[in-house]
C-alpha cells in the first residue's frame, strides 16, 4: 500500500515533574500496540528539575505489516512548521512552543491547559510581574491551525488525577491524533500504576474537552469585598450620593473596611479627607479617576498593618474553616495552624502610646541590641493559650488612636493627601500618578522600611520639584511614574537611584538648554 | 533511586525471536549483555544514568550471567577497570557522560589505549551537546584522536546502535584499541525496537573465573621505553587494522543517489535530522530513499580513506555534517581528498553554523546553502532555495511572542539545599557580599534566580580548589559549596587534602543531602543505605576529622537562623584555616517517596499521621514577595488579590507543598512578614489530640472565634 509521505507529528511541552514522560509512554505503547511504526524522544535529563522540558514523538499510522520491509526515517527532533499537534500542560509553555517556531497556521493544533504556572521571574517581582495571559491566548489563536485550550489542572484536580491524564484525554477529544480510544486506555491500564486514577483523568479531561468552548475562560476570580452594617448604611448613603457615581464601590468597600478596622468616626474621616479629593478632580476634569484611585490607595493607607489587625485577621471566625477546606480535612480529623510572628521595636513601638514609643525609639538610637531586638514566636491559634494571646491583642484596637504608628500614619496620609491635590492643580495626570505612587508603601519590617524610604526619595527628588515648577509639568508626569516603577525593579535600590540620577540629568539638560 | 526499572529488567531478559521495545540507552544495555560481557562500571549522568541503574537493578540476572558491576566513584576509576581488558580476554563497558567525563577519565584512557587491549573494552558516552545539556560544549571526538580510541556515532535508531555495540566489541578485539560509543541526549532517550539476541555469557566471568594470572609482560605496561613501541603500533598496526575492519563489516552505510556530481558526508548521529530536512525539501523519502548520495559515518574516527575516496570520486562537492567545533571530520576529509588528488570542493562549517546544535531548521538551511554553492546539475537550486525559505520564514511569524519568562530548573519543592542558600543570602546582608565558588549538583540551582549566588564552576567537586588562589588574594573569605557527591567524587583530593597540605583558609559548605540527587538519586559512599540495603559506612564527617579538619559544625540545613549565624561565624572568625560547615538534609525526592509510602500504610492501620502544609493569609500579605524572593520555592507562588483594594498579586503555598518547614524559617530568620502559617492536619487523631482540640475549641467559640463547628 501506499504510505503517507510523513508521519504524524506532536510536541509535549510540560514542565519537570508532571508525567510528561508518562504520557509519552501512553501514547507510544498505544501506537505500538497497533503496530505503528512510532518514536519518541526527549531532553529531560534527570536534572530538569520543575524547568521547561519538551517529548517528541513521531507515528507513522500504518501497521509494520504494510510497510513491506521497509523502514522509515524518523526523525529526534520537531521541525519548524513541521509539528501536528502541540500538546501542553500549562499556556505559557504552550506559548514556548509558538516562539520556537512549532505552531504554524497551515498544520498545528494546539491543545493547552490554560492555567498559569508563574516562573520564577514573575513570582519574584516586587509588584506584579505576571505575565499577561490574554497575550499569550492572542498568540496561539494567531498562529495555531486550531486551538483546545481549557483549565487542565482545574479537571485534574477535581477528579483526582494527574494532569497528564487529563491532557491525554484532551488529545483523544481533539480528533488529531490516528489512535483510538481503547488503545489509549489499554495502555493506561497496562501501566499498572494509578492506573484507576489516571482512567478517571483520561475521561475527566475527554468530557471536559467536549464542554471546553462553553467552559467559562480564565476569569480572575472574585474579589472577597466586605459585609455592611448597620451603623455605616448612612456613611455609604453619604458616599453614594455625595461623590460622583464612578467611585462610589470604592468608597462604600472603604468605608466598611475601615468601620470595621477601627470605628464609624475612623470611616467617616476617610470621607472627609476624600471631599478636597473629590473636588480637585472635578477641577482638573479628571472624571473621577483621580476620586477612585486615591480613595482606593486612602482606605489601604488608613488600614495600615499593625499587629492589632495581623492579630484580627489571625482570629477571623472564617479563617480557620476556609484552610481546613483549602487542607480537605475529613470528618474526624483535628487540624492545629501555627503562626510566625517575630515581633521586634517596630512592632513595640506600634502598640505603645506616642511618648512611651518616642522614648523607646530614642533609646534605640545608639543603641544596635536594642534595634535588632526580636522575639520570636511560634503560636498555635488553634490551642487554648495562642488563641487567647491574639484575641488580647487585637482588642487593643480600641487604644489604637492613642498608637505612636497610628499618628505616624495619618501625619503621613495628609502629607500625601495634599500632595495630590496641589498636583491636581498641574494636571489630572500628574495627581494620579502621585496618588498611585501610594503603592510603594506595603508589607512590614524591612519592606515597609524600603517602601517608605523610596516614597520619600520620589517625593522629594520628583513630586516636590515637578510642583515647585523645576521639572517641567509635562516631563513630571513621566518622571514620577517611571521612578515608581523603577522602585518595584530591585529591593537593593539600584534602578531607583539610577532613574532618580536619570531624570536630574535631564532636568539640568533642560535647564541649560533653556 | 529515582525510576524503578522492572519492566525494562524484564526486557533485558528476551530472547532470540523476540523484540525488545524501549528507550535507547537501555537497548545499549541490552546489547552488551547479548555481546557477552564480564563487567560493566561507569558513573551516572544524564543522559546515561539509566544504564548504571538497570544493571544495578537487574542484579539477578547479571549473577546469572556472571557480569561484575561497578557503581565507581568517578569516571577515572570507571575507565581504569577497563584495564582488566589489557591482560586478560574479558569483555568490558564502561559509561559516564561526556565531555566532563571524559575529561576526568583521560588519564586512565590514555594509558589503556597505549598498551592497548586483548579483550573488547568499549566506552558509552552519554554525549551532552545541544538543548538540554548542562554541561561545557566540547566535542569527545579529540580524546577519541589524540588517544587513538575508536569513535562510533551510530544513527539513532536501535538496529543500529544495537549493531553498534555488538561491532564495538569486535572492532576492539580486531585492532586491541578501546572503543567508544557515543549517543546524544535525544539518542539516549529515544524510542524504537529492536530483534533481540539470546543473552551471551563471557568466556570468562564471576562464575568462570580466570584460573591462572597474566604473565608478566612489560609491553603490556604503558612505561618507557615500551610507551615508544606502542605509539608506533597505535598508528602502524593497530589503525589500519580498524580501518580495515571498520570497510570489510560495512559499519558506514552508502545511500545512493541520482543526484551523484554532489554528495553528503554525515555523522550517523545526524543521518535522521539530514533526510528529514532533505524529505522536506523533496529530495528524499520517508524511507530513507535519497535523491542526493549520502556516505553515513556510524564511524566519526578513524575515516576509511578508501570508502571515501570512493563516495567522493566524480563528486564536484560534499557537504560534511558534524556538529560542533573543530572540524575534525571536515579537516579529515579535506585532507585525505587532496592526498588522493580529487579535485571536490567540502563544504561544511559554512553552509553550516560552527558552533550549536544541529537543529532541523539549522540542518535545512544549512542543506540549501550547499545546494546553492554546489550548483548540482540535476536540480532546480531556486526552487529548493525557495522551499526552503519558505519553510524555515514561519519560524518568523513565530517571532511576534517575545519576552517569554524563562523556566530554568530549579530546586524541588522542600529540598534541604535552598534554605542554605536563603541562609547565605541573609548572612551577606550582615558581613557583606563575598566569592562564591559554585560547583556542580543540584546545588548549581543557585546561580539563576531568586538566589543568583556563584562566581565560579570549575567542574564536579573543584569549587574548594578553584578558590584556593581566590582565598589568597581576596579580602573577605571565599565560601565553597560542594555537594556529597562532588565530595567524593573529586572534592575530597582536588580540594579539602590539597587546602589543608597547603594551610589554606576559606569556608567549605558541604551539602549533605545523601545521594547523587542530580542524575536521579544514585547511593554513594555516605549514603544512608546502598544497593543491597546497609549503609555504606563511610561519613564525611569522620573523613574529615580523620584528615585535620578543626573547625567543622554540622547544621541542619533547614535551619535557616543557624545556618546564617554559623557562615557568618565562619565568615568572621579570627582563626586561619579551612572551615567546614555541613548542611544536613536528606534529598526530598527520595524521603517524599519513602515517607509517602509509609504514610499510607500507617493511614490503612489507623495509626496517627500528621499532613504538614504552609500557608499565607492573603488578607495579611501585601504582595511585596520578598518571602519568594529569598526561598524561589515551586510551591510558593503567586496568585491575584482577592482584595477588592489592591493590585499586586499575593504569595501563596500550592497543593505540592511538603511542608519542609523553610516558610517558616525564612519569616522567622528574615523577619519578614507575619502572613506564613503552618497547618497540621492531624489523621486518625489520638485521644489526647481530640480532648486537647475540644478544650481549645470550647473556649475559642466562646469568645466568638469559629464560624463553623470544623471537622468534627
Amino acid at each position: 500500500m501506499n504510505a503517507p509521505s510523513r508521519p504524524i507529528t506532536l510536541l509535549i511541552a510540560a514542565l519537570g515533574g508532571e508525567g510528561g514522560g508518562v504520557l509519552t509512554h501512553w501514547i507510544v505503547s498505544a501506537a505500538s500496540s497497533l503496530g505503528f511504526p512510532v518514536q519518541s524522544t526527549s531532553i529531560p535529563g534527570v536534572a530538569q528539575r520543575t524547568g521547561a522540558t519538551t517529548y517528541y514523538i513521531e507515528i507513522l499510522p500504518v501497521p509494520w505489516a504494510e510497510l513491506d520491509g521497509r523502514q522509515p526515517v524518523l526523525a529526534l527532533t520537531p521541525g519548524v512548521g513541521d509539528v501536528d499537534i502541540v500538546l501542553a500542560s500549562e499556556l505559557l509553555e504552550a506559548a514556548r512552543a509558538i516562539a520556537n517556531g512549532f505552531v504554524t497556521a497551515d498544520r498545528t493544533m494546539v491543545i493547552a491547559s490554560s492555567h498559569r504556572h508563574y516562573a520564577i521571574a514573575e513570582k519574584m517581582a516586587m509588584g506584579d510581574g505576571r505575565h499577561d495571559s490574554t497575550r499569550l491566548r492572542e498568540a496561539i489563536a494567531q498562529n495555531a491551525q486550531g486551538s483546545l485550550i481549557f483549565d487542565m489542572e482545574a479537571v485534574a484536580r477535581e477528579a483526582g488525577a494527574m494532569i497528564s491524564a487529563v491532557m491525554l484525554g484532551a488529545l483523544v477529544a481533539s480528533r488529531h491524533l490516528p489512535l483510538p480510544q481503547d488503545a489509549l486506555v489499554a495502555a493506561i491500564r497496562a501501566e499498572g500504576k494509578a492506573a484507576a486514577a489516571n482512567i478517571r483523568g483520561f475521561e475527566a479531561g475527554l468530557s471536559a474537552a467536549a464542554r471546553a468552548s462553553a467552559l467559562p475562560g480564565a476569569a480572575e476570580p472574585e474579589k472577597r469585598t466586605q459585609g455592611g452594617a448597620r451603623r455605616t448604611r448612612s456613611l455609604e448613603r453619604e458616599a453614594t450620593r455625595s461623590f460622583p457615581p464612578e467611585a462610589a464601590d470604592m468608597l462604600v468597600e472603604g468605608v466598611r473596611r475601615l468601620h470595621r478596622y477601627q470605628n464609624r468616626a475612623y470611616a467617616k474621616l476617610y470621607l472627609e479627607r476624600l471631599k478636597p479629593i473629590a473636588a480637585a478632580d472635578h477641577a482638573a476634569r479628571a472624571e473621577g479617576r483621580l476620586l477612585r484611585e486615591t480613595a482606593r490607595h486612602l482606605a489601604v493607607r488608613m488600614s495600615y498593618e499593625d499587629v492589632i489587625r495581623v492579630a484580627a485577621a489571625k482570629i477571623a471566625p472564617e479563617r480557620i474553616g476556609r484552610i481546613e477546606r483549602d487542607m480537605g480535612a475529613k470528618a474526624g480529623e483535628r487540624l492545629r495552624i501555627v503562626e510566625f510572628l517575630k515581633p521586634g521595636l517596630d512592632e513595640m513601638s506600634q502598640i505603645l502610646p506616642v511618648p512611651l514609643a518616642r522614648r523607646l525609639l530614642a533609646a534605640a538610637e545608639n543603641r544596635a541590641w536594642l534595634r535588632d531586638l526580636h522575639f520570636t514566636m511560634e503560636l498555635e491559634t488553634t490551642s487554648m493559650s495562642g488563641y487567647l494571646r491574639l484575641w488580647g491583642l487585637a482588642k487593643l484596637r480600641a487604644l489604637r488612636p492613642w498608637t505612636h504608628r497610628y499618628h505616624e500614619e495619618q501625619r503621613a496620609i495628609e502629607t500625601w493627601l495634599a500632595l495630590i491635590a496641589e498636583a491636581a492643580g498641574h494636571s489630572a495626570a500628574l495627581a494620579l500618578e502621585v496618588a498611585e505612587c501610594a503603592r510603594l508603601l506595603k508589607g512590614y519590617g524591612d519592606t515597609l522600611k524600603r517602601g517608605r524610604s523610596n516614597f520619600a526619595l520620589i517625593e522629594a527628588r520628583v513630586i516636590r520639584p515637578v510642583l515647585a515648577g523645576q521639572i517641567p509639568a509635562a516631563a513630571g508626569i513621566d518622571a514620577v511614574a517611571s521612578a515608581r516603577t523603577a522602585a518595584l525593579v530591585d529591593p537593593d535600590g539600584a534602578g531607583l537611584s539610577a532613574c532618580l540620577a536619570e531624570i536630574e540629568r535631564r532636568t539640568e539638560f533642560r535647564l541649560a538648554a533653556e | 533511586m529515582e525510576r524503578s526499572f522492572k519492566q525494562e529488567v524484564q526486557a533485558l531478559r528476551l530472547g532470540a525471536g523476540e523484540t525488545f521495545h524501549g528507550e535507547g540507552i537501555l537497548a545499549v544495555t541490552k546489547a552488551l549483555l547479548q555481546s557477552g560481557v564480564s563487567y560493566v562500571g561507569g558513573y551516572q549522568g544524564a543522559p546515561v544514568s539509566h544504564l548504571i541503574d538497570v544493571m544495578v537493578e537487574a542484579e539477578d540476572l547479571l549473577a546469572e550471567l556472571g557480569v561484575h558491576v561497578e557503581t565507581c566513584t568517578n569516571e577515572a576509576s570507571a575507565a581504569a577497570m577497563l584495564g582488566a581488558s589489557i591482560n586478560y580476554p574479558l569483555r568490558g563497558a564502561v559509561t559516564w557522560k561526556s565531555i566532563v567525563g571524559t575529561n576526568v577519565a583521560a588519564d586512565a584512557l590514555s594509558n589503556l589505549a597505549s598498551p592497548g587491549v586483548m579483550g573488547g573494552a568499549l566506552i558509552i558516552l552519554g554525549e551532552d551537546y545541544g538543548e538540554g545539556a548542562s554541561v561545557v560544549q566540547e566535542r569527545s571526538h579529540a580524546f577519541a584522536m589524540k588517544s587513538s580510541i575508536w569513535l562510533l556515532d551510530p544513527k539513532p535508531d536501535l538496529p543500529t546502535i544495537v549493531r553498534c555495540v555488538e561491532k564495538g566489541f569486535e572492532l576492539s578485539e580486531a585492532s586491541h584499541s578501546p572503543v567508544m560509543l557515543e549517543l546524544r541526549i535525544r539518542a539516549c532517550h529515544v524510542t524504537g525496537q529492536f530483534a533481540a539476541k539470546t543473552n551471551r555469557r563471557g568466556h570468562y566471568s564471576t562464575i568462570e573465573r580466570i584460573a591462572e594470572p597474566a604473565r608478566f609482560d612489560y609491553a603490556k605496561l604503558s612505561h618507557p621505553p615500551v610507551v615508544f613501541t606502542q605509539e608506533r603500533l597505535k598508528v602502524e598496526e593497530r589503525l589500519p587494522a580498524a580501518q580495515a575492519f571498520i570497510v570489510a563489516n560495512q559499519l558506514n552505510e552508502v545511500i545512493r543517489g541520482e543526484m551523484d556530481d554532489i554528495g553528503i558526508i554525515v555523522l550517523g548521529g545526524l543521518a535522521n535530522s539530514v533526510l528529514r530536512a532533505l524529505a522536506r525539501l523533496h529530495l528524499a523519502d520517508l524511507f530513507g530513499r535519497s535523491r542526493i548520495p549520502i556516505y553515513v559515518l556510524n564511524v566519526a574516527y578513524p575515516l576509511a580513506p578508501e570508502e571515501l575516496r570512493a563516495f567522493c570520486a566524480g563528486k564536484r562537492a560534499v557537504l560534511v555534517v558534524e556538529e560542533g567545533y573543530p572540524d575534525y571530520v571536515e579537516q579529515a576529509v579535506t585532507v585525505e581528498l587532496r592526498r588522493a588528488d580529487l579535485n571536490t570542493r567540502v563544504f561544511g562549517k559554512g553552509p553550516l553554523p560552527k558552533t550549536g546544535e544541529y537543529t532541523s531548521d539549522v540542518v535545512l538551511q544549512g542543506v540549501a546553502a550547499f545546494l546553492r554553492e554546489a550548483r548540482p546539475e540535476t536540480v532546480a537550486v531556486e526552487l529548493i532555495e525557495a522551499q526552503a525559505r519558505a519553510l524555515l520564514a514561519r519560524k518568523e511569524a513565530a517571532a511576534t511572542v517575545t519576552d517569554l519568562p524563562a523556566r530554568p530548573p530549579a530546586f524541588c519543592t522542600g529540598c534541604p539545599e535552598r534554605p542554605v542558600f536563603a541562609a547565605i543570602k541573609l548572612a551577606e546582608r550582615e558581613v557583606g557580599r563575598t566569592h562564591i565558588s559554585a560547583d556542580i549538583g543540584c546545588h548549581s540551582f543557585a546561580t539563576m534566580p531568586p538566589f543568583n549566588l556563584g562566581n565560579s564552576i570549575l567542574g564536579y567537586g573543584m569549587s574548594l580548589a578553584s578558590a584556593a588562589a581566590v582565598a589568597a588574594n581576596l579580602d573577605t573569605r571565599p565560601i565553597s559549596i560542594m555537594g556529597d557527591g562532588g565530595f567524593w567524587h573529586n572534592g575530597l583530593l582536588s580540594g579539602v587534602a590539597s587546602n589543608l597540605f597547603n594551610k589554606g583558609d576559606g569556608v567549605l559548605l558541604i551539602m549533605q543531602n545523601g545521594y547523587t540527587s542530580a542524575t536521579g538519586q544514585q547511593f554513594m559512599p555516605s549514603s544512608p543505605a546502598s544497593r543491597d540495603g546497609s549503609a555504606p559506612g563511610m561519613s564525611i564527617e569522620k573523613t574529615l576529622r580523620a584528615l585535620g579538619v578543626k573547625w567543622l559544625r554540622t547544621v541542619r540545613s533547614y535551619s535557616v537562623a543557624q545556618m546564617a549565624a554559623t557562615l557568618k561565624e565562619a565568615m568572621l572568625s579570627a582563626e586561619r584555616g579551612l572551615k567546614v560547615i555541613i548542611a544536613d538534609g536528606e534529598c526530598q525526592l527520595v524521603r517524599q517517596r519513602r515517607v509517602r509510602v509509609e504514610d499510607a500504610v500507617k493511614l490503612e492501620r489507623g495509626e496517627r499521621v500528621v499532613r504538614t502544609w504552609f500557608g499565607v493569609d492573603d488578607d495579611i500579605c501585601t504582595g511585596d514577595h520578598s518571602c519568594i524572593r529569598l526561598s524561589g520555592c515551586p510551591s510558593l507562588t503567586v496568585k491575584p488579590n482577592p482584595d477588592p483594594l489592591r493590585t499586586d498579586p499575593v504569595a501563596t503555598v500550592i497543593e505540592s507543598c511538603v511542608g519542609c518547614g523553610l516558610c517558616g524559617e525564612v519569616a522567622h530568620a528574615a523577619v519578614l512578614c507575619p502572613s506564613f502559617y503552618r497547618a497540621e492536619l492531624v489523621r486518625n487523631p489520638t485521644r489526647w489530640d481530640r480532648m486537647r482540640d475540644g478544650l481549645a475549641r470550647g473556649v475559642i467559640r466562646l469568645f466568638g472565634g469559629r464560624d463553623r463547628a470544623g471537622a468534627t
